[in-house]
Protein backbone atom coordinates (compact mmCIF):
# COMPACT_ATOMS: atom_id res chain seq x y z
CA UNK A 1 0.00 0.00 0.00
CA UNK A 2 1.45 3.46 -0.65
CA UNK A 3 1.99 5.87 1.89
CA UNK A 4 1.06 3.79 4.79
CA UNK A 5 3.64 5.33 6.98
CA UNK A 6 2.46 8.36 6.74
CA UNK A 7 -1.03 7.74 8.24
CA UNK A 8 0.12 8.34 11.85
CA UNK A 9 1.21 11.73 10.71
CA UNK A 10 -1.19 13.33 9.06
CA UNK A 11 -3.03 16.10 9.95
CA UNK A 12 -7.19 15.93 10.24
CA UNK A 13 -7.03 18.69 8.05
CA UNK A 14 -4.39 17.80 5.68
CA UNK A 15 -6.41 17.29 1.94
CA UNK A 16 -3.89 15.18 -0.32
CA UNK A 17 -4.74 12.24 -2.19
CA UNK A 18 -6.18 10.11 0.10
CA UNK A 19 -8.27 12.60 1.62
CA UNK A 20 -9.81 13.67 -2.09
CA UNK A 21 -10.36 9.87 -3.24
CA UNK A 22 -12.17 8.89 0.09
CA UNK A 23 -14.37 12.06 -0.05
CA UNK A 24 -15.19 11.41 -3.85
CA UNK A 25 -16.36 7.76 -2.87
CA UNK A 26 -18.28 8.89 0.01
CA UNK A 27 -20.22 11.68 -2.21
CA UNK A 28 -20.76 9.11 -4.71
CA UNK A 29 -22.04 6.20 -2.59
CA UNK A 30 -24.24 9.28 -1.27
CA UNK A 31 -25.36 9.69 -4.51
CA UNK A 32 -26.02 6.19 -5.90
CA UNK A 33 -27.35 5.07 -2.20
CA UNK A 34 -29.87 7.50 -2.30
CA UNK A 35 -31.79 5.97 -4.73
CA UNK A 36 -33.18 3.43 -1.45
CA UNK A 37 -35.43 5.55 0.80
CA UNK A 38 -38.20 4.65 3.31
CA UNK A 39 -41.27 6.77 3.81
CA UNK A 40 -41.94 6.94 7.84
CA UNK A 41 -45.74 4.96 7.97
CA UNK A 42 -48.33 7.81 9.25
CA UNK A 43 -45.77 10.52 8.41
CA UNK A 44 -46.26 13.29 6.18
CA UNK A 45 -43.56 11.83 3.67
CA UNK A 46 -40.67 11.71 5.83
CA UNK A 47 -38.73 9.21 4.28
CA UNK A 48 -35.78 8.12 5.67
CA UNK A 49 -32.98 7.58 3.60
CA UNK A 50 -30.26 5.42 4.71
CA UNK A 51 -27.59 6.64 2.58
CA UNK A 52 -27.65 9.56 4.80
CA UNK A 53 -25.72 7.30 7.04
CA UNK A 54 -22.44 7.67 4.96
CA UNK A 55 -21.96 11.22 5.34
CA UNK A 56 -21.44 10.90 9.32
CA UNK A 57 -19.09 7.94 8.73
CA UNK A 58 -16.75 8.66 6.04
CA UNK A 59 -16.40 11.96 8.45
CA UNK A 60 -16.02 9.68 11.71
CA UNK A 61 -13.98 7.16 9.95
CA UNK A 62 -11.38 10.06 7.39
CA UNK A 63 -11.64 13.04 9.10
CA UNK A 64 -13.65 16.55 8.92
CA UNK A 65 -12.10 17.31 5.29
CA UNK A 66 -13.55 13.89 3.81
CA UNK A 67 -16.99 14.43 6.01
CA UNK A 68 -17.61 17.69 4.42
CA UNK A 69 -17.50 17.02 1.08
CA UNK A 70 -19.27 13.72 1.13
CA UNK A 71 -22.40 15.61 2.63
CA UNK A 72 -22.09 19.12 0.91
CA UNK A 73 -21.49 17.25 -2.58
CA UNK A 74 -22.96 14.23 -2.18
CA UNK A 75 -26.26 15.67 -1.51
CA UNK A 76 -25.94 18.29 -4.14
CA UNK A 77 -25.76 15.27 -6.59
CA UNK A 78 -28.84 13.85 -5.21
CA UNK A 79 -30.39 16.92 -5.91
CA UNK A 80 -29.21 17.03 -9.01
CA UNK A 81 -29.97 13.62 -9.90
CA UNK A 82 -33.69 13.48 -8.60
CA UNK A 83 -34.30 16.69 -10.38
CA UNK A 84 -35.28 18.79 -7.81
CA UNK A 85 -32.07 20.38 -9.03
CA UNK A 86 -29.00 22.09 -7.50
CA UNK A 87 -29.15 25.33 -6.29
CA UNK A 88 -32.81 24.77 -4.91
CA UNK A 89 -31.89 24.10 -1.62
CA UNK A 90 -27.99 24.80 -1.68
CA UNK A 91 -28.28 25.14 2.19
CA UNK A 92 -29.12 22.04 2.60
CA UNK A 93 -26.06 20.77 0.85
CA UNK A 94 -23.91 23.37 3.32
CA UNK A 95 -26.07 21.51 6.45
CA UNK A 96 -25.12 18.00 5.32
CA UNK A 97 -21.83 18.97 5.18
CA UNK A 98 -21.64 20.63 8.24
CA UNK A 99 -22.50 17.31 9.49
CA UNK A 100 -19.70 15.20 8.25
CA UNK A 101 -17.55 18.05 9.31
CA UNK A 102 -18.41 17.58 12.48
CA UNK A 103 -18.83 14.04 12.84
CA UNK A 104 -15.25 14.03 11.77
CA UNK A 105 -13.92 16.31 14.70
CA UNK A 106 -16.30 14.73 17.75
CA UNK A 107 -14.73 11.41 15.86
CA UNK A 108 -10.86 12.67 17.23
CA UNK A 109 -12.83 13.79 20.79
CA UNK A 110 -13.47 11.45 23.85
CA UNK A 111 -17.49 11.64 21.98
CA UNK A 112 -15.77 8.78 19.85
CA UNK A 113 -14.44 7.13 23.35
CA UNK A 114 -17.99 7.40 25.08
CA UNK A 115 -18.73 4.25 27.57
CA UNK A 116 -15.89 2.47 26.10
CA UNK A 117 -17.62 1.14 23.36
CA UNK A 118 -17.33 1.91 19.57
CA UNK A 119 -20.54 1.05 18.68
CA UNK A 120 -21.97 3.86 21.84
CA UNK A 121 -19.39 6.26 20.09
CA UNK A 122 -20.24 6.06 17.06
CA UNK A 123 -23.53 6.22 17.35
CA UNK A 124 -22.87 9.01 19.82
CA UNK A 125 -20.92 10.97 17.05
CA UNK A 126 -23.67 10.43 14.30
CA UNK A 127 -26.39 11.52 16.82
CA UNK A 128 -24.72 14.94 17.97
CA UNK A 129 -23.08 15.67 14.52
CA UNK A 130 -26.39 15.42 13.00
CA UNK A 131 -28.49 17.59 16.05
CA UNK A 132 -25.73 20.01 15.17
CA UNK A 133 -25.04 20.40 11.62
CA UNK A 134 -28.95 20.02 10.83
CA UNK A 135 -29.28 23.42 12.59
CA UNK A 136 -27.89 24.88 9.63
CA UNK A 137 -31.51 24.22 7.77
CA UNK A 138 -32.62 27.35 9.71
CA UNK A 139 -31.15 29.03 6.92
CA UNK A 140 -34.35 28.66 5.38
CA UNK A 141 -35.61 31.74 7.40
CA UNK A 142 -33.13 33.46 4.80
CA UNK A 143 -33.54 31.38 1.56
CA UNK A 144 -37.41 30.43 1.36
CA UNK A 145 -38.63 33.21 3.94
CA UNK A 146 -40.09 30.81 6.25
CA UNK A 147 -40.70 32.09 9.83
CA UNK A 148 -38.98 29.90 12.92
CA UNK A 149 -42.44 27.78 13.42
CA UNK A 150 -41.94 26.12 9.64
CA UNK A 151 -37.93 26.19 9.63
CA UNK A 152 -38.60 24.24 12.94
CA UNK A 153 -41.13 21.65 12.02
CA UNK A 154 -40.81 21.42 8.52
CA UNK A 155 -37.53 21.37 8.24
CA UNK A 156 -35.09 20.59 10.96
CA UNK A 157 -37.43 18.45 12.84
CA UNK A 158 -38.63 17.25 9.34
CA UNK A 159 -34.98 16.12 8.54
CA UNK A 160 -33.76 15.27 11.58
CA UNK A 161 -35.75 12.51 13.43
CA UNK A 162 -35.55 10.47 9.87
CA UNK A 163 -31.20 11.23 9.80
CA UNK A 164 -31.33 10.26 13.20
CA UNK A 165 -32.42 7.14 13.18
CA UNK A 166 -30.25 6.36 9.47
CA UNK A 167 -27.35 7.54 11.35
CA UNK A 168 -27.67 5.93 14.92
CA UNK A 169 -28.60 2.65 13.19
CA UNK A 170 -26.23 2.31 10.17
CA UNK A 171 -22.98 4.52 11.88
CA UNK A 172 -21.67 2.05 14.03
CA UNK A 173 -22.22 -1.23 12.05
CA UNK A 174 -20.29 0.44 9.07
CA UNK A 175 -17.69 1.28 11.78
CA UNK A 176 -17.42 -1.68 12.90
CA UNK A 177 -16.93 -3.12 9.54
CA UNK A 178 -14.67 -0.68 9.14
CA UNK A 179 -12.41 -1.81 12.06
CA UNK A 180 -10.59 -4.63 10.42
CA UNK A 181 -9.99 -3.20 7.15
CA UNK A 182 -8.42 -0.21 8.99
CA UNK A 183 -5.83 -2.30 10.63
CA UNK A 184 -5.37 -4.06 7.23
CA UNK A 185 -5.12 -0.81 5.06
CA UNK A 186 -3.19 0.68 8.02
CA UNK A 187 -4.61 3.17 8.95
CA UNK B 1 -31.88 3.83 -12.07
CA UNK B 2 -31.54 7.42 -11.51
CA UNK B 3 -28.21 7.10 -9.73
CA UNK B 4 -25.92 7.46 -13.37
CA UNK B 5 -25.15 11.50 -14.33
CA UNK B 6 -26.63 11.62 -18.28
CA UNK B 7 -25.42 14.34 -20.78
CA UNK B 8 -28.87 14.87 -22.38
CA UNK B 9 -28.14 18.26 -23.85
CA UNK B 10 -25.16 17.26 -25.99
CA UNK B 11 -25.20 19.24 -29.52
CA UNK B 12 -27.93 21.70 -28.09
CA UNK B 13 -27.57 25.59 -28.37
CA UNK B 14 -26.81 25.16 -24.61
CA UNK B 15 -24.49 22.39 -24.35
CA UNK B 16 -22.19 23.94 -26.99
CA UNK B 17 -21.61 26.59 -24.48
CA UNK B 18 -18.47 26.80 -22.30
CA UNK B 19 -19.63 24.48 -19.08
CA UNK B 20 -18.70 27.76 -16.61
CA UNK B 21 -22.20 29.30 -18.24
CA UNK B 22 -25.03 27.26 -16.94
CA UNK B 23 -22.95 27.19 -13.40
CA UNK B 24 -22.58 30.81 -13.21
CA UNK B 25 -26.36 31.47 -14.81
CA UNK B 26 -27.67 29.14 -11.66
CA UNK B 27 -25.77 30.82 -9.09
CA UNK B 28 -26.65 34.55 -10.18
CA UNK B 29 -30.59 32.94 -11.00
CA UNK B 30 -30.61 31.89 -7.56
CA UNK B 31 -29.35 34.89 -6.25
CA UNK B 32 -31.53 36.46 -7.88
CA UNK B 33 -34.70 34.98 -7.36
CA UNK B 34 -34.03 34.72 -3.26
CA UNK B 35 -34.75 38.30 -3.52
CA UNK B 36 -37.84 38.47 -5.14
CA UNK B 37 -41.61 37.89 -3.68
CA UNK B 38 -44.00 39.45 -6.28
CA UNK B 39 -44.86 36.76 -8.07
CA UNK B 40 -45.29 38.60 -11.46
CA UNK B 41 -41.44 39.19 -11.71
CA UNK B 42 -40.82 35.60 -10.30
CA UNK B 43 -43.29 34.60 -13.11
CA UNK B 44 -41.11 36.65 -15.95
CA UNK B 45 -38.00 34.93 -14.35
CA UNK B 46 -39.72 31.71 -14.84
CA UNK B 47 -40.55 32.00 -18.23
CA UNK B 48 -36.81 33.43 -19.17
CA UNK B 49 -36.08 30.20 -17.24
CA UNK B 50 -38.32 27.94 -19.45
CA UNK B 51 -36.28 29.70 -22.64
CA UNK B 52 -33.21 28.79 -21.08
CA UNK B 53 -34.09 25.56 -20.22
CA UNK B 54 -35.58 24.70 -24.26
CA UNK B 55 -32.44 25.79 -25.19
CA UNK B 56 -30.79 22.60 -23.75
CA UNK B 57 -32.82 20.63 -25.68
CA UNK B 58 -33.39 18.12 -22.84
CA UNK B 59 -35.91 15.66 -24.20
CA UNK B 60 -38.81 15.22 -21.61
CA UNK B 61 -39.18 11.99 -21.64
CA UNK B 62 -36.04 11.33 -20.23
CA UNK B 63 -36.51 13.57 -17.51
CA UNK B 64 -40.43 13.13 -16.99
CA UNK B 65 -39.57 11.45 -13.74
CA UNK B 66 -36.92 14.17 -12.67
CA UNK B 67 -39.49 16.26 -13.19
CA UNK B 68 -42.70 14.76 -11.66
CA UNK B 69 -40.71 14.53 -8.63
CA UNK B 70 -39.71 17.84 -8.35
CA UNK B 71 -42.90 19.16 -8.98
CA UNK B 72 -44.90 16.94 -6.27
CA UNK B 73 -41.82 17.50 -4.14
CA UNK B 74 -41.73 21.00 -3.88
CA UNK B 75 -46.14 21.25 -3.89
CA UNK B 76 -46.04 18.79 -1.02
CA UNK B 77 -43.60 20.90 0.61
CA UNK B 78 -45.13 24.54 -0.19
CA UNK B 79 -49.29 23.12 1.59
CA UNK B 80 -47.31 21.07 4.62
CA UNK B 81 -45.50 24.20 4.94
CA UNK B 82 -48.97 26.55 4.43
CA UNK B 83 -50.51 24.24 6.86
CA UNK B 84 -47.48 24.01 10.12
CA UNK B 85 -47.14 28.27 9.80
CA UNK B 86 -50.81 28.31 10.62
CA UNK B 87 -51.52 30.60 7.94
CA UNK B 88 -48.81 32.89 9.28
CA UNK B 89 -46.78 34.97 6.40
CA UNK B 90 -43.47 36.31 7.31
CA UNK B 91 -43.82 39.72 8.29
CA UNK B 92 -47.35 40.25 7.98
CA UNK B 93 -49.51 41.16 11.12
CA UNK B 94 -52.37 38.23 11.93
CA UNK B 95 -54.56 41.01 11.95
CA UNK B 96 -53.56 42.08 8.65
CA UNK B 97 -53.91 38.73 7.19
CA UNK B 98 -57.33 38.50 5.16
CA UNK B 99 -58.81 34.84 5.75
CA UNK B 100 -61.13 33.27 2.99
CA UNK B 101 -62.03 30.45 5.25
CA UNK B 102 -60.45 27.73 7.78
CA UNK B 103 -58.92 24.69 7.14
CA UNK B 104 -61.44 21.82 8.87
CA UNK B 105 -60.02 20.07 11.91
CA UNK B 106 -56.71 22.03 12.07
CA UNK B 107 -59.02 25.32 11.92
CA UNK B 108 -55.93 26.92 10.45
CA UNK B 109 -56.88 30.27 8.31
CA UNK B 110 -56.12 30.58 4.89
CA UNK B 111 -55.86 33.88 3.67
CA UNK B 112 -55.15 35.72 0.38
CA UNK B 113 -52.23 36.63 1.82
CA UNK B 114 -50.97 32.90 3.04
CA UNK B 115 -52.42 31.61 -0.89
CA UNK B 116 -50.35 34.02 -2.92
CA UNK B 117 -47.69 33.34 -0.68
CA UNK B 118 -47.98 29.68 -1.40
CA UNK B 119 -48.35 30.40 -5.13
CA UNK B 120 -45.48 32.36 -5.08
CA UNK B 121 -43.09 30.24 -3.36
CA UNK B 122 -44.68 27.33 -5.30
CA UNK B 123 -43.45 29.26 -8.89
CA UNK B 124 -39.56 30.61 -6.68
CA UNK B 125 -39.03 26.88 -6.47
CA UNK B 126 -39.84 25.85 -9.96
CA UNK B 127 -37.43 28.71 -11.45
CA UNK B 128 -34.68 26.94 -9.49
CA UNK B 129 -35.24 23.57 -10.53
CA UNK B 130 -35.92 24.99 -14.22
CA UNK B 131 -32.21 26.27 -14.18
CA UNK B 132 -31.14 23.54 -12.00
CA UNK B 133 -31.83 21.25 -15.07
CA UNK B 134 -29.24 22.34 -17.40
CA UNK B 135 -26.65 22.17 -14.65
CA UNK B 136 -27.64 18.00 -14.84
CA UNK B 137 -27.90 17.21 -17.95
CA UNK B 138 -26.24 19.88 -20.30
CA UNK B 139 -22.60 19.51 -18.90
CA UNK B 140 -20.78 17.01 -20.06
CA UNK B 141 -19.61 14.94 -16.71
CA UNK B 142 -16.07 15.12 -17.92
CA UNK B 143 -16.36 19.24 -18.42
CA UNK B 144 -17.12 19.85 -14.44
CA UNK B 145 -14.03 19.44 -13.01
CA UNK B 146 -11.97 22.03 -15.26
CA UNK B 147 -15.14 24.24 -15.43
CA UNK B 148 -15.10 24.14 -11.36
CA UNK B 149 -11.06 24.92 -11.57
CA UNK B 150 -11.67 27.54 -13.85
CA UNK B 151 -14.19 29.23 -11.47
CA UNK B 152 -11.41 29.68 -9.36
CA UNK B 153 -12.86 26.90 -6.81
CA UNK B 154 -9.77 25.60 -5.15
CA UNK B 155 -7.80 22.88 -7.52
CA UNK B 156 -8.44 19.78 -5.51
CA UNK B 157 -12.03 20.31 -4.49
CA UNK B 158 -12.62 20.73 -8.47
CA UNK B 159 -10.95 17.58 -8.89
CA UNK B 160 -12.55 15.80 -6.10
CA UNK B 161 -16.02 16.62 -8.16
CA UNK B 162 -14.21 15.73 -11.17
CA UNK B 163 -13.59 12.55 -9.43
CA UNK B 164 -17.20 12.17 -7.72
CA UNK B 165 -18.37 12.04 -11.00
CA UNK B 166 -16.47 9.44 -12.64
CA UNK B 167 -17.05 6.95 -9.91
CA UNK B 168 -20.77 7.37 -9.97
CA UNK B 169 -21.10 5.13 -12.98
CA UNK B 170 -18.87 2.14 -11.40
CA UNK B 171 -20.56 2.32 -7.55
CA UNK B 172 -23.87 2.08 -9.85
CA UNK B 173 -22.70 -1.02 -11.05
CA UNK B 174 -21.13 -2.54 -8.12
CA UNK B 175 -24.19 -1.64 -6.31
CA UNK B 176 -26.88 -3.56 -8.85
CA UNK B 177 -24.01 -6.64 -8.75
CA UNK B 178 -24.06 -6.35 -4.70
CA UNK B 179 -28.13 -6.44 -5.00
CA UNK B 180 -27.85 -9.22 -7.17
CA UNK B 181 -25.32 -11.23 -5.30
CA UNK B 182 -27.98 -10.99 -1.99
CA UNK B 183 -31.32 -12.04 -3.78
CA UNK B 184 -29.50 -14.94 -4.98
CA UNK B 185 -29.24 -15.66 -0.70
CA UNK B 186 -32.57 -14.60 -0.79
CA UNK B 187 -32.50 -10.74 -0.16
CA UNK B 188 -35.30 -8.70 -1.21
CA UNK B 189 -35.09 -4.81 -0.76
CA UNK B 190 -38.73 -4.06 -1.67
CA UNK B 191 -40.36 -6.92 0.60
CA UNK B 192 -42.31 -4.45 2.67
CA UNK B 193 -42.31 -5.81 6.31
CA UNK B 194 -41.48 -3.82 9.28
CA UNK B 195 -41.32 -0.25 10.71
CA UNK B 196 -38.71 1.87 9.49
CA UNK B 197 -35.87 0.65 11.99
CA UNK B 198 -36.81 -2.85 10.64
CA UNK B 199 -36.23 -0.77 6.75
CA UNK B 200 -33.16 0.39 7.49
CA UNK B 201 -31.58 -3.12 9.03
CA UNK B 202 -32.75 -4.17 5.85
CA UNK B 203 -30.07 -1.56 3.87
CA UNK B 204 -27.28 -3.08 5.65
CA UNK B 205 -26.72 -6.42 3.54
CA UNK B 206 -26.36 -3.54 0.56
CA UNK B 207 -24.29 -0.77 2.03
CA UNK B 208 -22.05 -2.31 4.06
CA UNK B 209 -20.10 -4.62 1.98
CA UNK B 210 -20.63 -1.82 -0.93
CA UNK B 211 -18.75 0.88 0.81
CA UNK B 212 -16.32 -1.61 2.14
CA UNK B 213 -14.91 -2.48 -1.49
CA UNK B 214 -15.21 1.31 -2.49
CA UNK B 215 -12.66 1.83 0.25
CA UNK B 216 -10.57 -1.13 -0.49
CA UNK B 217 -10.74 -0.28 -4.51
CA UNK B 218 -10.03 3.12 -3.74
CA UNK B 219 -6.86 2.56 -2.82
CA UNK B 220 -5.94 1.83 -6.04
CA UNK B 221 -6.92 5.37 -7.31
CA UNK B 222 -5.18 6.80 -4.89
CA UNK B 223 -2.11 4.64 -5.53
CA UNK B 224 -2.09 6.00 -8.84
CA UNK B 225 -2.49 9.33 -7.90
CA UNK B 226 0.64 9.35 -5.61
CA UNK B 227 2.66 7.99 -8.48
CA UNK B 228 1.94 10.84 -10.36
CA UNK B 229 2.78 13.20 -7.91
CA UNK B 230 -0.79 14.62 -7.47
CA UNK B 231 -0.50 17.46 -5.20
CA UNK B 232 2.83 18.68 -5.72
CA UNK B 233 2.53 20.93 -7.83
CA UNK B 234 -0.07 23.23 -9.81
CA UNK B 235 -2.30 21.37 -11.75
CA UNK B 236 -3.52 21.70 -15.47
CA UNK B 237 -6.33 20.09 -17.59
CA UNK B 238 -6.15 18.57 -20.32
CA UNK B 239 -9.80 20.52 -21.64
CA UNK B 240 -9.17 24.00 -22.52
CA UNK B 241 -12.26 26.38 -21.63
CA UNK B 242 -12.74 30.09 -23.31
CA UNK B 243 -16.01 32.08 -23.57
CA UNK B 244 -17.91 33.18 -26.86
CA UNK B 245 -19.66 36.19 -27.43
CA UNK B 246 -22.83 34.08 -26.56
CA UNK B 247 -21.68 32.69 -23.53
CA UNK B 248 -20.34 36.35 -22.80
CA UNK B 249 -24.28 37.62 -23.18
CA UNK B 250 -25.51 35.13 -21.35
CA UNK B 251 -24.07 35.07 -18.38
CA UNK B 252 -23.99 39.11 -18.60
CA UNK B 253 -27.63 39.17 -18.84
CA UNK B 254 -28.09 36.82 -15.84
CA UNK B 255 -25.47 39.59 -14.45
CA UNK B 256 -27.94 42.76 -15.45
CA UNK B 257 -31.31 41.19 -13.99
CA UNK B 258 -29.53 39.84 -10.68
CA UNK B 259 -28.49 43.92 -10.40
CA UNK B 260 -31.78 45.04 -11.66
CA UNK B 261 -33.42 42.63 -8.87
CA UNK B 262 -31.27 43.84 -6.30
CA UNK B 263 -31.96 47.58 -6.56
CA UNK B 264 -35.51 46.41 -6.82
CA UNK B 265 -35.57 44.69 -3.87
CA UNK B 266 -33.06 47.54 -1.91
CA UNK B 267 -36.48 49.82 -3.42
CA UNK B 268 -38.91 47.66 -1.38
CA UNK B 269 -40.09 46.24 -5.18
CA UNK B 270 -40.03 42.93 -4.56
CA UNK B 271 -42.05 42.03 -1.48
CA UNK B 272 -45.49 39.75 -1.68
CA UNK B 273 -47.69 40.48 -4.34
CA UNK B 274 -51.31 39.89 -2.94
CA UNK B 275 -54.12 38.78 -5.83
CA UNK B 276 -56.44 41.37 -5.45
CA UNK B 277 -59.01 38.65 -6.75
CA UNK B 278 -58.26 37.40 -3.58
CA UNK B 279 -58.58 40.08 -1.26
CA UNK B 280 -61.94 40.67 -3.49
CA UNK B 281 -63.06 36.99 -2.32
CA UNK B 282 -61.95 37.74 1.24
CA UNK B 283 -64.29 41.20 1.24
CA UNK B 284 -61.26 43.40 1.43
Amino acid sequence: MSSMSSFASRSMWSVDSRTIVYAAIGAALYGVLALFSVVIPGSNNVSVRPAFAIVPFFGYAFGPVVGLFTGLVGNAIVDQLSGYGLLTAWNWHIANGLVGLLAGIFAASSIARLGGSKIIGAAAVAALSVAIGMLFVFSDMVVFGNDFNTALTGSYLWVLVPDLIAGVILVPILALAWEPLKESLGR
Amino acid sequence: MIATPRYLGRGSWLGRRDPRVPLLVGVLTAATVIQIWDIRIIAILFIIGQLYYRSAAIPFRLVRRQWAFAIVFVSILVVVNTVLTGGAIGDYDRSDLHPLFYLPLLGTPISAESLSYGATQLLRFLTFITIGFPIAYAIAPSDLGPALARLRIPEKFAFGVDLTYRFIPSLAADLQETIDAQRVRGYEWDRVRGGPVARIRRAIPLMVPLTMNAIVGAEDTIDAMDLRGFGTGRRTWLRELRYDRADRLLVGTAIAILVAATVASFAGLTKLWVFPLLLALAGA
